[in-house]
C-alpha cells in the first residue's frame, strides 16, 4: 500500500512540473509570433529606462531618466543636433539685440500640440514663468535665473509679472536676459525650459502623469505607460517635422539591474543596454559598442581647511602622485578619458579650439616632483611626519577599486599609508557639504553645455565647492565670463580661472565620464548628448 | 474566543503605533536629507523644496503631521516620486507582490510538504537522500544566484521563458522558481522532521494497529500533527514574500513594492519610509495573529490552552 501513495505522490509532482511547463511555453510562443509580425510591419525600438521617469512635469523630472522619454515627447524653442549644437526647433528664428540680451523668438506656425491645439508663445510664457514659481519647487529653477526677474521670483522677492518674458504675440516670444548669456540657446535646450499647453494644465493640474492626458509637442507622443513597467511611445502625426520621425513605436522597459539588462539584450528584448561591469572586458572589443562622451568629470576633492591639505605644495604633491592613465587602464577599463584639468572635451571656443585642448594638461603625473613637493610643503608646515590622512568614498565597488588605487600609489610614489573609508550615499553626501571630509571622492555632471557650469562649481560660495577654497581672482573671473558678450574674452576668462583652480589644486581630476552601450547593428541614428540627454528623433531601424 | 481575538487585536495596534513612532524617529536620526544631491543646488531652490515638504518645520511638528497621515492613512506625496503619492505607489506596487507571493507561496508549501512527506516515507531511502540533497541545496544557493541562472540558462539559452519584467502568466515562472526554493527547502526539511517525531508515536501504531488504511494514517492523523511546525513559520514567511522581495523584484523588474523599502532608505524618503513600515508592520503583526488563530484550529490542546490563560 505504501507502494501506492508514493506513486501518488509522484504522479502530483509530474503534474504540477507539467502543468507548469506546458502553460510556460505556449505563452512564450504566442508572445513571438506576435511579435514577429509586429516588427514586420512597423519599426519598434526597444530601450531601457532603467527605472520610472522621476516625473513628466518638465520643470520637475531633473534627471536623465525623465530627460530620456520627455526629451523625445515634448520640444523647447530649440533642440540640440546631430553635433549636440541648439538647431531651430518649435521656434523657427530668432532674432538677439546688439548687447546679447534681448532674444525674440519666432514659433512655427505649423508647431502644434499633440492635441491639435496650436503652440503659442503663451504656453512659453506660462511654463517658464511656472518653472520659476517658487510654489513649483522646482530644481531646475535656477536654470531659469538667466532671465531678468527670473531669481528674485523664485527667491520670493520679486513678482511673477517681474519676470522678463512676454508673449507679445499668438508666435512671437520676448526674453530680457540679465547678462549676455552667450549659451542661453543651449540652456533653453533643457527640458525644464519645454512649454506647457495652459489651456491643459489649467483643466486638469496633473495632465503629465498618465497616458491619456499627456498633452506634448515633440516627435513622438505616449500610446501606453503602465507605471514602473513599461511606456510605449508612438510617432506623432501633429509633429511639425513629422516626416524626419523613423521610428513607428519606442517600447521602453524599465529594468533597474545591469545584469538583467544584458540578459533581455541578449534574448531579444532589448536593442541596448549598458555593460555589466564584470564583463566590460570580454564585450568591450565587441563591434556593437559604441562610445560617447558624457560632459562630466570624476574627481576628488582635498578639504582645504583641515591639515596636511590647508598647504599647497602638499595637494599638489597627493595629486601629481596620482597615475590617471593607469587607472583608466587598468582598474575602470571603460575606454574613459584620463583628466588632466576640470573642463570635459566638446566645448569649441571662438576660434575653433577644443576648449580642454587649447587650455593643456594642467595637472601632470610625476612622482619625482610629487616627493619633492611633499618634502618641500612638509618644511614650511614644520612637520616631522605628516599628520593622519583619510580618504573617503561613498560605497560601491567602483569607487572602491579607484580609492585603493590610488592609496597604493601614494605608498609607492609618496611613501605615505594612507587610510581609507567609506560611507553609505546619502551620509557622505552630507559629511561633504559640512566639510567633514579631507579627501573625498566626487563627480560633477554638467548641466548644460557650456565650460562655465563647471567652473562656477568652485565660486565661494558655491554648493558644489565642497573644499572650504576660496579665490578673491577666480570669484572674479567667473563672475566677469557670466557678464560678457564677446565670446573671445569670455573664454580668456574661463580659460584664466581654470588655471587659476589648478594652481592653488583644491581638487584634482581622474576621469572624464563616457557613455558606453551595446546596441543592435540594426539599430542607426540614436543620438546620445553629452549633457544626458537622448534623442530619437532621427533613430532608425533597419529591416 | 472574542474577548481574545479582542485583546490581541489591541494588542496589535499599539505595537503598528509603536514601530511608527520608532521608524520615524530612527529616521530623522541618520545624517542626510532627502534633498542632497552630488550636483550643487541653489540655496534657494532647496529653500522651496524644503518648504514644499514640510522639512523646514520644526521635529515635533513633523512628528504630529507623521501621526495624523498615519490615522488618515494619507502618507502624501513621495519626496523621489514627487508625481505621485505613496498610496499611489503602495497601492500599485503591493498587488503585484502579493500576486508574486501568493503563487510562490503555494507552490512551496504544496511542493515542500510534498518532499517532507516522501523524505519520511522512505527515511534512509534513495528518496529521502535526494529529497534532502534538493533541501540542502535550495536553503544554501541564494535565490539571486538562482534567478541569474535560471534567466542565463532558461530565457537566454533555451529561449523557454522570458527573462524579465511582467506582463503574462509566463513572466511569473522564473521570479516563482527562485522566490519558491529557499522557502520549499525550509518546509520540506521541516516536514520530514516532524513527520519521523510523529510516525513513532503511539497513536499512530494504534491507528496501525486498528488496521487504518496508510494513507487514511498519514493524512488524517500523521500530517495534521507534524505540520505544527510549519504552521508556526507560515506567518513570517507569508509576511515576507507577499510585501515583496527586493533582490528578486529587481532581478527580474517586477514592479512590486519591494524595492520602495530598500529606496526609501537610500533617499531618506521620509513619506515613503513611513508608509512601507506602518504598511509592513502591519502585515506582519496581522499574519502572526492569524497563525496564532490557525493553532487553536488546528491543535485542540493549544485552544484549551488560551482559554485558561485568559
Amino acid at each position: 500500500m505504501k507502494k501506492w501513495l508514493t506513486m501518488f505522490l509522484a504522479v502530483m509532482v509530474a503534474v504540477v512540473l507539467s502543468a507548469c511547463t506546458t502553460s510556460g511555453s505556449s505563452g512564450s510562443d504566442e508572445e513571438k509570433e506576435g511579435g514577429g509580425e509586429a516588427s514586420g510591419e512597423e519599426k519598434v525600438l526597444k530601450l531601457n529606462n532603467g527605472t520610472e521617469p522621476t516625473s513628466l512635469d518638465p520643470p520637475i523630472g531633473f534627471d536623465s531618466y525623465s530627460w530620456n522619454v520627455l526629451n523625445n515627447l515634448m520640444e523647447g524653442m530649440t533642440r540640440l543636433d546631430e553635433s549636440h549644437e541648439p538647431a531651430a526647433a518649435t521656434a523657427e528664428k530668432w532674432e538677439i539685440s546688439e548687447d546679447g540680451k534681448v532674444y525674440t523668438f519666432h514659433i512655427r506656425e505649423d508647431a502644434n500640440w499633440s492635441n491639435g491645439d496650436p503652440v503659442t508663445a503663451g504656453d512659453f510664457e506660462f511654463a517658464w514663468k511656472r518653472l520659476l514659481d517658487p510654489e513649483t519647487a522646482s530644481p531646475a529653477a535656477f536654470l531659469g535665473y538667466f532671465i531678468e526677474g527670473g531669481e528674485a521670483y523664485n527667491t520670493g522677492e520679486g513678482t511673477r509679472d517681474d519676470v522678463m518674458v512676454e508673449a507679445v504675440d499668438e508666435k512671437t516670444l520676448k526674453v530680457t536676459l540679465k547678462a549676455p548669456t552667450g549659451y542661453f540657446l543651449n540652456v533653453i535646450s533643457n527640458p525644464a525650459f519645454f512649454p506647457i499647453n495652459e489651456k491643459v494644465q489649467k483643466e486638469n493640474e496633473e495632465w503629465y502623469a498618465e497616458a491619456d492626458t499627456f498633452v506634448g509637442n515633440g516627435p513622438f507622443k505616449i500610446a501606453e505607460w503602465k507605471h514602473d513597467s513599461k511606456l510605449v511611445m508612438e510617432k506623432n502625426d501633429e509633429y511639425w517635422d513629422a516626416e524626419t520621425v523613423k521610428l513607428d513605436k519606442v517600447e521602453w522597459a524599465m529594468v533597474n539591474d545591469t545584469n538583467t539588462e544584458y540578459q533581455m539584450y541578449e534574448s531579444g528584448d532589448l536593442d541596448t543596454s549598458g555593460i555589466p561591469s564584470e564583463m566590460a572586458e570580454q564585450l568591450l572589443d565587441n563591434e556593437n559598442v559604441v562610445i560617447e562622451d558624457q560632459a562630466g568629470t570624476y574627481f576628488y576633492r582635498f578639504n582645504v581647511n583641515k591639515e596636511p591639505f590647508t598647504n599647497e605644495k602638499i595637494r599638489k604633491a597627493f595629486a601629481m602622485a596620482v597615475n590617471q592613465q593607469d587607472i583608466v587602464d587598468y582598474v575602470t577599463k571603460n575606454k574613459e578619458e584620463p583628466a588632466y584639468g576640470f573642463v570635459s572635451y566638446g566645448f569649441t571656443d571662438p576660434a575653433g579650439n577644443d576648449f580642454r585642448e587649447q587650455n593643456g594638461k594642467l595637472v601632470e603625473h610625476n612622482p619625482e616632483k610629487a616627493k619633492q613637493l611633499l618634502e618641500e610643503g612638509m618644511k614650511e608646515e614644520g612637520y616631522e611626519e605628516l599628520p593622519p590622512v583619510t580618504l573617503t568614498y561613498n560605497t560601491s565597488d567602483s569607487h572602491k577599486a579607484i580609492a585603493e588605487t590610488i592609496q597604493n600609489m601614494y605608498k609607492e610614489n609618496l611613501g605615505i599609508d594612507i587610510t581609507l573609508e567609506n560611507t553609505e550615499w546619502n551620509v557622505f553626501l552630507q559629511d561633504q557639504k559640512d566639510l567633514k571630509h579631507q579627501l573625498s571622492r566626487s563627480s560633477f555632471l554638467a548641466d548644460y553645455a557650456d565650460p562655465i557650469n563647471f567652473l562656477e562649481s568652485f565660486t565661494t560660495n558655491s554648493s558644489m565647492n565642497r573644499t572650504g577654497w576660496s579665490n578673491e581672482q577666480y570669484d572674479k573671473l567667473i563672475a566677469k565670463a557670466k557678464n560678457e558678450a564677446d565670446e573671445e574674452k569670455r573664454f580668456e576668462y574661463m580659460y584664466e580661472a581654470e588655471k587659476i583652480l589648478f594652481e592653488e589644486m583644491p581638487i584634482f581630476p581622474i576621469h572624464f565620464y563616457n557613455q558606453v552601450v551595446l546596441q543592435k547593428d540594426k539599430v542607426e541614428n540614436i543620438v546620445r548628448h553629452p549633457v544626458g540627454y537622448l534623442e530619437l528623433k532621427w533613430a532608425d531601424i533597419k529591416q | 474566543m472574542t474577548k481574545y481575538i479582542m485583546k490581541r487585536f489591541l494588542i496589535m495596534i499599539a505595537t503598528v503605533l509603536i514601530i511608527a513612532t520608532l521608524t520615524f524617529f530612527l529616521m530623522h536620526a541618520i545624517p542626510g536629507s532627502p534633498l542632497n544631491q552630488e550636483r550643487g543646488t541653489n540655496a534657494a531652490v532647496q529653500a522651496n523644496l524644503e518648504a514644499h515638504y514640510h522639512l523646514d518645520e520644526p521635529l515635533f511638528v513633523q512628528y504630529l503631521i507623521y501621526l495624523k497621515s498615519i490615522a488618515t492613512l494619507d502618507f502624501g506625496p513621495s519626496i523621489k516620486h514627487p508625481t505621485e503619492t505613496v498610496n499611489d505607489l503602495l497601492g500599485r506596487g503591493f498587488p503585484i507582490s502579493f500576486e508574486l507571493g501568493i503563487v510562490t507561496v503555494l507552490v512551496a508549501l504544496i511542493s515542500g510538504i510534498i518532499l517532507g512527506v516522501l523524505a519520511a516515507l522512505k527515511h534512509n531511502g534513495i528518496i529521502d537522500y535526494l529529497a534532502m540533497t534538493l533541501a540542502v541545496l535550495g536553503i544554501s544557493i541564494p535565490n539571486f544566484v538562482l534567478a541569474t541562472l535560471l534567466i542565463q540558462k532558461l530565457a537566454v539559452d533555451w529561449e523557454i521563458f522570458p527573462a524579465a519584467t511582467w506582463s503574462s502568466p509566463t513572466h511569473m515562472v522564473l521570479p516563482t522558481l527562485a522566490l519558491a526554493t529557499g522557502p520549499m527547502a525550509i518546509i520540506a526539511r521541516l516536514t520530514r522532521s516532524s513527520m519521523l517525531e510523529v510516525l513513532t508515536q503511539d497513536y499512530i501504531k494504534t491507528a496501525k494497529a486498528k488496521g487504518l488504511k496508510p494513507y487514511k494514517i498519514i493524512f488524517k492523523h500523521a500530517l495534521k500533527n507534524a505540520l505544527m511546525p510549519v504552521v508556526t513559520i507560515l506567518g513570517t514567511l507569508l509576511a515576507g514574500i507577499l510585501t515583496g522581495t527586493f533582490v528578486i523584484e529587481k532581478i527580474f523588474a517586477i514592479p512590486g513594492m519591494g524595492r520602495y523599502f530598500i529606496e526609501g532608505i537610500n533617499q531618506r524618503d521620509y513619506p515613503l519610509i513611513m508608509g512601507t513600515t506602518v504598511f509592513y508592520s502591519f502585515f506582519l503583526v496581522f499574519m502572526l495573529f492569524l497563525v496564532d488563530i490557525a493553532y487553536g484550529l488546528l491543535d485542540p490542546r493549544i485552544k484549551m490552552h488560551t482559554k485558561e490563560g485568559e
